[in-house]
């Protein structure tokens, strides 16, 4: 199911299931998803290191925050179409090597299955003298316990936020080369 | 120039030379399901093992003979002749087995159940076993060196609880600070440390008195802590630093920039060389104990977790 769709089925479904817990497992999973685009690194950043909008992903509709690009201080909430949230804060932000680190606080399950993910945006310059911009993640499957329901998998976590990244990275990728 | 002055000379043009290490590094790659045996003296990877279940927690016995391996998602603890390299069975606990540590005489073995609220005793000849009640989320366990105290870190209870080894029952239970999950003793038996994962700190309690004694602040997510030559290294894994302090004074002495989501941290027998095992980048790094100078790196396997005391006496 495309990022997307799993919101739409939220909508659909419109059943919440219980939030994800502090709790997690003992097996972190790794998403890396990168993409070149043709734009200067800085023209990139410019969109990327904004942590207070977030409208580059797909399905975003609105970001609210406060504390702008302070690490530890900056949150963030994305709505997304449907009325589902994420919350997430910043925890590394550098603006010279153009990176940044969140973390997600509350995600539902429904939205995306998946708990205590953080995650890096980097970009680099490619050897095309473009961009090139890595998205990855450490996160944990929605179900700590050994034997998860099959909703709740480590296959299910991992695909969801590849679908996501990918998503995302396009999304990106667009919005830039289209300024 | 005179012989003795030639001498002098060379002495001083030199480079330092290490004592040849005759340790191993045995980490568990969670993500490839192997264990990799690095070379500490040449930090180069050896062996590799297959071993399953998405290994995760590993301990040594003090002679060097045996490894084990918690699978948490086998469900299963692997056995390891660590000096033929070979896989001599693996034991079916149940739940989800994850930290562990190996009495003194290597007789038994305690796990960690996430899951499962407990601590399991086993002996890993007869697979005999006892359980006692732990709480949340059980993660790190350390034994003390005489063998009659076990350490077992409540994660989720925020809490280390104190077993006894001969009756293997609760004595203690002692608040800490959030999350807590790897835990070190001392070469004297005498204090605990653990990683306080969620309030960004160490917890150090004196085993005798039963309580805590001092809370020192690290880098955002500890993981991991290595005792030596009087400081504590701790690894930092969303700061991806390892954290020095003075573990009489805790005046913070340094702080390491590190690899990718380090977790796991260990020390030579000589207390020299400090080993961090960096879980996104699939490293071991080596980092000088007095300089703190990166050293060496070796590659691992997919996800090195390598959770407990990683570090083989291989002679």
């Amino acid at each position: 199911m495309s990022p997307l769709a799993v919101l739409r089925a939220i909508v659909i479904a419109a059943v919440l299931t219980p939030a994800a817990a502090v709790a997690h497992g003992a097996t972190p999973q790794k998403v890396i998803e990168t993409i070149e685009i043709a734009a200067p690194p800085a023209k990139v950043w410019a969109v990327v290191g904004d942590f207070q909008d977030m409208g580059w992903l797909p399905g975003i509709v609105k970001t609210e925050g406060e504390g702008g690009v302070t690490p530890e201080i900056a949150k963030r909430r994305l709505f997304l179409a449907g009325g589902a949230v994420i919350d997430e804060r910043l925890v590394q932000y550098d603006d010279a090597a153009m990176s940044l680190r969140y973390i997600i606080e509350h995600v539902d399950f429904a939205v995306l299955p998946v708990g205590n993910l953080s995650a890096t945006l980097k970009v680099s310059p490619a050897s095309s003298g473009g961009s090139v911009v890595e998205w990855k993640s450490r996160f944990y499957r929605a179900f700590p316990g050994g034997n998860p329901p099959e909703q709740y998998t480590d296959e299910v976590a991992i695909k969801a936020v590849s679908e996501l990244f990918r998503s995302g990275l396009a999304g990106l990728k667009a919005r830039v080369e289209r300024e | 120039m005179s012989l003795r002055a030639l001498a002098v000379v060379f002495i001083v043009l030199l480079p330092p030379v290490r004592a040849a290490s005759a340790d191993e590094a045995f980490i568990p790659n969670q993500s490839s399901g192997d264990l990799t045996i690095v070379d500490l003296g040449a930090m180069t990877p050896g062996v590799t093992l297959p071993i399953g279940g998405k290994p995760a927690g590993i301990a040594v016995t003090p002679d060097g003979a045996r490894a084990y391996v918690t699978s948490p998602e086998g469900h299963f603890v692997s056995v390891i002749d660590a000096i033929a390299r070979r896989v001599v069975k693996q034991i079916a606990v149940g739940g989800q087995p994850f930290g562990v540590a190996v009495s003194p005489d290597g007789r038994r073995l305690y796990v960690a159940d996430m899951n499962g609220r407990e601590l399991l005793e086993i002996s890993p000849e007869t697979e005999k076993t006892r359980r006692v009640e732990i709480g949340a989320t059980p993660s790190g366990v350390a034994v003390t060196p005489d063998g009659r105290l076990i350490i077992a870190a409540a994660r989720d209870d925020n809490a280390l609880v104190l077993i006894e080894a001969e009756t293997f029952a609760r004595v203690a239970t002692i608040a800490v600070g959030r999350h807590p999950y790897g835990v070190t003793i001392d070469a004297q038996g005498r204090h605990a440390y653990t990683a306080n994962v969620e309030s960004d700190d160490v917890s150090i309690i004196d085993l005798a008195e039963r309580k805590l004694i001092a809370t020192a602040p690290v880098g955002s997510h500890p993981y991991g802590v290595a005792l030596a030559r009087g400081r504590a290294f701790v690894a930092n894994q969303y700061a991806e630093t390892v954290s020095v302090f003075d573990t009489a004074t805790l005046a913070p002495l340094a702080t390491i920039k590190v690899g990718e989501y380090p977790e796991s941290v260990g020390v030579s027998r000589d207390g020299a060389t400090i080993y961090v095992t960096n879980w996104f980048s699939n490293e071991l790094w080596s980092i000088d104990a007095e300089s703190y100078k990166i050293m060496g790196k070796a590659a691992t396997g997919d996800g090195p977790r390598a959770f407990g005391a990683f570090v083989r006496a291989a002679d």
